[in-house]
């Protein structure tokens, strides 16, 4: 037999006699793992359905001419793009090898479905263009009924009409934004869908489209042009190329289907998939510490199977391998069985997305080598990674080890541990510190705040003996959980203290003369001296569990930091969310004067906005003094894309608080803007000086500086009167409106004033102060209970963790929990104990959880501060934040249930048997 | 109520029977014993490996149930309790010293002493437990660590806690099966003072006719059945006695007990004291 051979053997027996032990450590890896591939798999899946959708949809377009200019402002993948002139179709039309050509306006508009509520606009953009007879250029095809003939006709996709309650021969209200009264008289579909993913589609005559879409007639976004027989898409473009215009470009249908594909991945499925995949690398962190503590616990109860191999002649090499092999058994099964769950996870998904109404795109699952490949990869580091240093302290056991009773942990409170921990503490702090409020660096805070994990980490096992000793002792002091059935005096119940003797390895049942160990019994001394028992605190079971926590610091700590990095994250996303939310009302509360706004949905782009003509209404009304609408722009200034605000400068100072104004916002005028201070600065801008920006229509004006205001939290850095705007602007619409009562008007009535005016505008929304604070505030809930439950796999992950060492807790002290049996301990005074310990050691975790997640989002608002102009609130949210530690330590409880039951279901006379 | 053959008994088994397995692999542990362990009274457990002392112990001290027949502790019928009475009438009434010390290593030495209190939620005669310690000579020791103790020092530790709550009976299972000769005497030297100082109640098992010689009388028990009883035994009398049972069970297979530790005939080489010349 080969000593490899052996090692295998051995390996394997092992685990086989210990199956159960690694059960937390298989079912670890495998969420994580399927985690990972669910992930990659549904990316995948999801990037192929909207390719082949796109390219089926404009299979018949050959090319598509454009405008070439185009300008992205931060914060936005997708650029704007100027208009083309519509009469190019005709001249296209000419050209050798053309067969057809088209031109597409299109702009937004936002249906109002049959309940009255506007449908979609919750993201994915409301479409609306003409509706191109060529069916060929046509990416939408007539499903049902006909195409739009007259005025007012319109064709929608079918998906949106089902959003809508709408069918054909229904008459609503399309927000172009101005409401325009249509009649639906077909359906269509889009590459065989019902839609492009959620985006909604109305088509309507060439002539409506040009009247509501676009400033004035003869524009349109794009020209659609499909090639003769024999003419191939690039020698198309090379054709068309020559006879176009400056600033209009020509690409092949081919290349525009994948810009289109790259803009969706660009603006959610990278978004989404990135998201995800943080997470599963959140799981798979927090995995490694349970894994790791799962292996290091094996080890130290081996110590004496180990030692004897040593003893017989074992390799320190072979001892090591054993433990490895063992590992990469549970590794590669546990990976390969994420990989099927993965799998399983991305089919259950699409089948269920479209049961809550998020069509996912038709198509077979698309699993490449990379989704397969890199998580089993993934999973197999990770499980052989947190094995290696218990395996190769394994391969360090000394041969003697076989003679003495029990392992004895060595770890903890080691000084060189301290030292260590404390100066990363240290430089975390100093690095985190400089980056936040020295010169903002968000590299430098990241930087800080991974080190701060690292020193927590490292600090753990000296914290925990620290912190449990602080956590034990108020427990101490109530009574009546441990089940006791004799009278309790002053005496604090017996299960605590019971308790605590169930955390350590090592110190196992001593049964040798033992002055080896005697300075293992470093937190001996607590128990006051004096008087024996005159005074002399008793001890309950819940001492007994501080205790059991105690015992082994090192393990203790290994099985909270699970737990404390997945409640450090979610502490971190919920103390950042409530930042933003205090940002959010601060804003609200500083900068906007006035008494109601309506708005259009702030969460997402979607939508089409308000109509300009609102405002101007409202303003007429009797109880409204006044009320102004901010639209918004695009223009590129120092080469750099930047939003616009186009307003009514004057009434925006009454709905808005802009701070100090210099200058005059009165007399602004076509050639004049406002600057916040702080971009006038930025640019090097004074009063009067003057400044170039450049439109999408190709055009550049020169604008001089009238005013500068100082916040710019609502107003943005630029303003522009709509006449300014007004040659260069697209598709109207103001994103809010701000309405300011006249005095005496009582808020009730004012509000209904406004919404009966807004009702004729497609019914969008009107909100006091508060209620616009909150709606900014609702994207920012929707990302947290999306987080919150992505968390959930890493705090579940982290729990099976704690379950796991405290099942391997009870085993190693079978004897121990025997005589506790046999000397009186009931079976609930037992179990009480198991499940204190497991409180105590989720009690740590989560208060460390805690303290470095607010550490960190602390940091993360600092950055956010410091590195955009924005003025930033740090909040801390109580409540929420007493719920996180509320729901840890309730889940610790629940992580200690089955260990519990099983310690209390102990024989106990084998139990005291036991060797 | 007490109509039991044995009057004053602080415990007795009647009619006991203790079957492990069935079928084949049937093993009757106990076979119709009836003894009582008179109150005030040290009392040692003897017989070869396998012959049933320890389930006698252990079903008399209510760790174990009986097939049939029935065990009382002072006037209570053990087989009339639920598992949590039973518990409560082990902490109560109840003590033991186990033969490896069983004392929790994160306890401290008062507090592996007082747990059988604790754990009632009571506080005990203080000085009583005073006394105690004293006897046991453990006064310095109190706030360390078993692991810090000798395992003469612990096996004190647990007598001491095995009558910190003045129990009817004290079960001491090989108390001094881990000891060496000089620390196994003091043990044994402590629960004979015990008995006879204290007016307490002793029960111990042994293989060991040195420690037997401490006690006021000797039950022999052979193939699961009480075969003999020796008031004021002498070593040389029951390592006599002894010979005798093991040389009339030779052509009797061997029983394993099972589940029931350190029961090998053969003398422990490393913890029993010369078997000769202990006075009782």
């Amino acid at each position: 037999m080969t000593s490899a051979s052996a090692t295998a053997r051995i390996s394997l027996s092992s685990l086989r006699a210990h199956r159960r032990r690694f059960a937390g450590t298989f079912a670890a890896v495998l969420l994580g793992v399927a985690f990972l591939t669910g992930t990659l798999v549904m990316g995948d899946t999801l990037r192929a359905s909207f390719d082949s959708l796109f390219a089926g949809a404009t299979s018949g377009t050959d090319a598509v001419v454009r405008s070439a200019d185009t300008i992205t402002t931060p914060g936005e993948s997708q650029g704007a793009r100027g208009p083309v002139d519509a009469g190019l179709a005709a001249r296209v039309a000419q050209v050798p090898g053309v067969a057809a050509a088209a031109a597409n306006v299109q702009g937004l508009g936002q249906l109002v479905g049959a309940d009255g509520e506007p449908i979609g606009g919750q993201g994915p953009p409301t479409l609306a263009g003409n509706w191109i007879k060529d069916t060929r250029l046509n990416p939408y095809r007539l499903a049902e009924g006909r195409t739009p003939e007259r005025s007012g006709e319109v064709v929608v996709n079918r998906g949106a009409a089902e959003t809508g309650g709408l069918k054909i021969g229904d008459s609503t209200v399309l927000r172009t934004p101005d409401p325009v009264r249509v009649t639906i008289v077909g359906l269509a579909t889009f590459g065989g869908a019902d839609g492009m993913s959620q985006t909604t589609f109305t088509g309507m005559t060439r002539a409506d489209a040009e009247k509501y879409l676009t400033p004035e007639p003869g524009r349109a976004a794009s020209v659609l042009v499909r090639a003769g027989p024999g003419t191939g898409q690039q020698e198309l473009v090379d054709a068309l190329t020559p006879v176009l215009p400056k600033g209009v470009e020509a690409i092949t249908g081919e290349a525009s289907a994948a810009e289109s594909t790259d803009m969706i991945s660009g603006q959610f499925l990278d978004l989404f998939t990135t998201f995800l995949l943080v997470f599963s690398g959140i799981a798979l962190l927090v995995a490694t510490f349970s894994i790791h503590n799962t292996f290091a616990i094996v080890v130290a109860q081996r110590t004496r199977e180990n030692a004897l191999l040593r003893a017989l002649g074992a390799a320190r090499g072979q001892v090591v391998g054993v433990a490895l092999a063992e590992a990469a058994v549970v590794a590669v099964a546990a990976s390969a069985a994420g990989l099927l769950g993965g799998v399983g996870v991305a089919a259950g998904l699409q089948a269920l997305f479209p049961a809550i109404g998020f069509p996912f795109p038709e198509g077979e699952l698309v699993i490449s080598g990379l989704s397969l490949g890199l998580p089993l990869l993934v999973g197999i580091v990770v499980c052989l990674g947190s094995a290696l240093l218990p395996a190769v302290r394994a391969g360090r056991t000394a041969p003697l080890a076989a003679l003495r009773e029990t392992a004895v942990d060595q770890s903890g409170t080691a000084r060189s541990r301290t030292v260590t921990g404390l100066a990363l503490a240290a430089i975390a702090l100093a690095t985190t510190l400089y980056g936040v409020l020295g010169t903002p660096s968000i590299w430098l805070a990241g930087t800080g705040a991974v080190l701060a994990l690292a020193a927590f980490v490292v600090l753990g096992p000296v914290a925990s003996t620290a912190v449990l000793r602080v956590l034990a002792r108020p427990l101490g002091r109530l009574r009546g959980v441990t089940g006791g059935p004799g009278r309790v005096r002053k005496v604090p119940p017996a299960p605590r203290r019971l308790a605590r003797t169930l955390a350590a390895p090592g110190e196992g049942p001593s049964t040798s003369s033992t002055r080896a160990c005697a300075r293992h019994a470093e937190s001996t001394h607590q128990t006051p001296q004096g008087p024996p028992f005159g005074r002399t605190a008793r001890l309950s079971g819940r001492d007994l569990a501080g205790r059991n926590a105690l015992r082994s610091p090192r393990r203790t700590a290994a099985t909270a930091s699970a737990l404390m990095i997945g409640v450090a994250v979610v502490a971190l996303f919920t103390v950042f969310g409530a930042s933003l939310k205090a940002t959010m009302d601060q804003t609200v509360d500083r900068s906007f004067a006035g008494d109601v706004a309506v708005s259009a949905p702030s969460f997402g782009a979607g939508g089409s906005g308000l109509s300009p003509a609102l405002a101007d209404r409202v303003a007429g009304l009797p109880e409204v003094d006044s009320a102004v609408g901010l639209g918004r722009g695009v223009a590129e200034v120092d080469g750099a894309g930047r939003q616009l605000t186009v307003t009514d400068p004057v009434a925006l100072a009454k709905g808005l608080d802009l701070g100090e104004v210099r200058g005059s916002l009165d007399a602004l005028g076509a050639d004049g803007l406002a600057l916040s201070a702080a971009e006038a600065e930025a640019r090097g801008l004074a009063l009067g000086e003057r400044t170039e920006l450049a439109f999408t229509d190709g055009t550049q004006e020169t604008f001089t500086v009238r005013a500068v205001y100082a916040r710019p939290e609502l107003a943005g850095d630029y303003v522009l009167t709509r006449e300014a705007w007004a040659p260069h602007r697209g598709q109207d619409s103001d994103t809010v409106v701000a309405v300011t009562f006249k005095d005496g008007v009582d808020a009730a009535s004012g509000k209904a004033a406004v919404e009966r005016t807004a009702a004729a505008y497609g019914n969008p929304e009107v909100q006091t102060r508060e209620e616009y604070a909150q709606s900014s505030a609702g994207g920012i809930d929707m990302m947290l209970t999306l987080v919150y439950a992505l968390l959930a796999l890493a705090v579940l992950i982290a729990l099976l963790g704690i379950a796991n060492t405290l099942t391997l807790a009870v085993h190693e002290r079978t004897r121990e929990l025997g005589l506790l049996r046999a000397v009186g301990q009931t079976r609930a005074q037992l179990r009480a104990m198991v499940r204190w310990e497991s409180v105590l050691v989720a009690a740590f975790g989560t208060a460390g959880g805690l303290a470095l997640g607010g550490f960190l989002g602390w940091v993360l608002v600092q950055a956010a501060q410091g590195t955009g102009d924005t003025d930033f609130a740090f909040d801390v949210p109580p409540v929420q934040l007493a719920v996180v530690a509320l729901v840890g330590l309730a889940a610790g409880g629940l992580a200690g249930w089955r260990p519990a039951r099983r310690a209390a279901r102990l024989d106990v006379l084998r139990a005291i048997a036991t060797e | 109520m007490n109509t039991a053959p044995v009057a004053h008994a602080a415990a007795r088994v009647v009619d006991a029977v203790k079957v492990y397995g069935s079928g084949d692999t049937e093993v009757r542990a106990l076979d119709g014993v009836t003894v009582g362990f008179p109150a005030g009274r040290f009392t040692a457990i003897m017989g070869p490996s396998g012959s049933g002392k320890s389930t006698l112990m252990h079903c008399a001290a209510g760790l174990d149930t009986l097939t049939s027949g029935s065990a009382a502790i002072g006037g209570t019928e053990l087989s009339t309790l639920d598992d949590r009475r039973l518990t409560v009438l082990r902490r109560d009434r109840v003590g033991f010293v186990f033969q490896s010390f069983n004392l929790l290593p994160t306890l401290t030495v008062a507090e592996n002493i007082t747990l059988p209190l604790d754990l009632a939620g009571v506080r005990g005669d203080t000085e009583w437990i005073d006394a105690l310690v004293d006897v046991v000579g453990l006064r310095d020791r109190l706030h360390h660590r078993p692991a810090e103790l000798s395992g003469g020092q612990q096996q004190r530790v647990a007598v001491a806690r095995a009558f910190a709550g003045r129990p009817d009976v004290v079960f001491a299972d090989e108390p001094t099966g881990n000891l060496d000769s000089r620390s196994g005497a003091e043990v044994l030297g402590l629960l004979g003072r015990a008995v006879r100082q204290m007016d307490r109640t002793v029960v111990m098992v042994t293989h060991d006719p040195g420690a037997a010689a401490h006690a006021d009388e000797v039950v022999f028990l052979a193939d699961g059945r009480l075969v003999d009883r020796m008031q004021g035994p002498t070593a040389e009398r029951v390592l006599d006695r002894m010979k005798a049972l093991d040389g009339a069970r030779s052509d009797v297979p061997d029983h394993p007990t099972q589940g029931v530790p350190n029961t090998q005939g053969v003398p422990n080489t490393q913890a029993v004291p010369n078997t000769q010349g202990v006075p009782s």
